[in-house]
């Protein structure tokens, strides 16, 4: 009973405008985690935790660093679960959400790497270096834009989002790449400080506002995400009644 | 009050960097939405005929 009812409940998201009610109730709210969760966190990486005794404050930037990495290879995962689901049962508001999800990845991608740049110039001497950590994330970035370029080409959306959740699933690739560059070629980037599983070379007390600040980007990616869905499937659905009664324009 | 930190210039970067793209992700949806609401209704306008007399 209960199953057949999340089963409904599920299959009832592929219709546009239960997506859109979704969207609009949901993303407010994930945005409001998000600040609160971010304004913890921020707070307590710049004001309480104390200064690294090898690399003094800029240590700090890894609080904003690392959750933006974290999100942009996660984001990469939601969109290749969306991508198979959008391929296999041709779903569109899973295509949309597949689409969406690209520009907010590019965003943290971007994050990712210029945060580094300017953590790695005090550190390391130099701005970017051609290693396997680095460069496997730019490829990252541009398979993003790959994604977006692609989905924009086309005229008819649904073509192009398809051919787009093709592309995603081979990027997919790259992800493992990411993650195990460190431990497959010697990088200048340091391996894993954090594990989840075993014991973390990282301080204890400098990394409650780590957590808290990787839980404020999955909620910034989720609200995201949805708000830019929601408008997406306005400007596919633009011509149809729903649309024109959800935003108050009789048909 | 503003922490005074060691690398001042590298840590307020990179956090100026972040909040700017989180701004913009929050930002950029109402703007296309309102866009979309605006171009909507003007579309509906042309569809009853009722042109704005601006000349």
């Amino acid at each position: 009973m209960i199953w057949h009812k999340i089963k409904v409940g599920f299959h009832r998201l592929g219709s546009p405008p239960v997506f859109y009610r979704l969207c609009q109730v949901v993303a407010p709210w994930l945005w409001a985690g998000a600040a609160i969760f971010a304004a913890f966190g921020l707070y307590k990486a710049l004001f309480v935790v104390p200064p690294d005794y090898q690399q003094s404050d800029s240590f700090r930037i890894l609080y904003v660093h690392v959750p933006a990495a974290w999100q942009a290879m996660a984001g990469y995962l939601v969109m290749s679960i969306l991508a198979i689901i959008a391929l296999v049962w041709r779903i569109r508001t899973t295509e949309i959400m597949a689409m969406m999800g690209a520009p907010i990845g590019a965003a943290f991608t971007v994050i990712c790497l210029a945060t580094g740049s300017i953590w790695g110039r005090p550190m390391w001497g130099t701005w970017w270096a051609w290693d396997a950590r680095l460069t496997s994330m730019l490829v990252l970035l541009f398979v993003y834009l790959g994604i977006m370029g692609l989905y924009a080409a086309f005229e008819d959306k649904r073509k192009g989002a398809r051919v787009a959740c093709i592309l995603i699933l081979v990027g997919l690739v790259n992800i493992p790449i990411i993650h195990f560059s460190v431990e497959w070629w010697t990088t200048l980037h340091q391996g894993s400080t954090i594990n989840f599983f075993g014991e973390s070379s990282m301080d204890p007390s400098m990394m409650a506002p780590l957590l808290w600040m990787v839980i404020a980007t999955k909620l910034m990616f989720g609200a995201a995400l949805l708000d830019r869905s929601r408008n997406e499937l306005v400007e596919q659905d633009r011509r149809k009644g729903w649309v024109r009664a959800k935003l108050g324009i009789s048909a | 009050m503003i922490p005074e930190f060691e690398y001042a210039p590298y840590v307020w970067t990179s956090y100026g960097i972040f909040a700017m793209i989180m701004v913009w992700q929050v930002v950029q949806p109402i703007v296309k939405r309102r866009r979309l609401v605006t171009e909507l209704r003007e579309e509906q306008a042309l569809e009853k005929g009722d042109y704005a007399d601006d000349t």
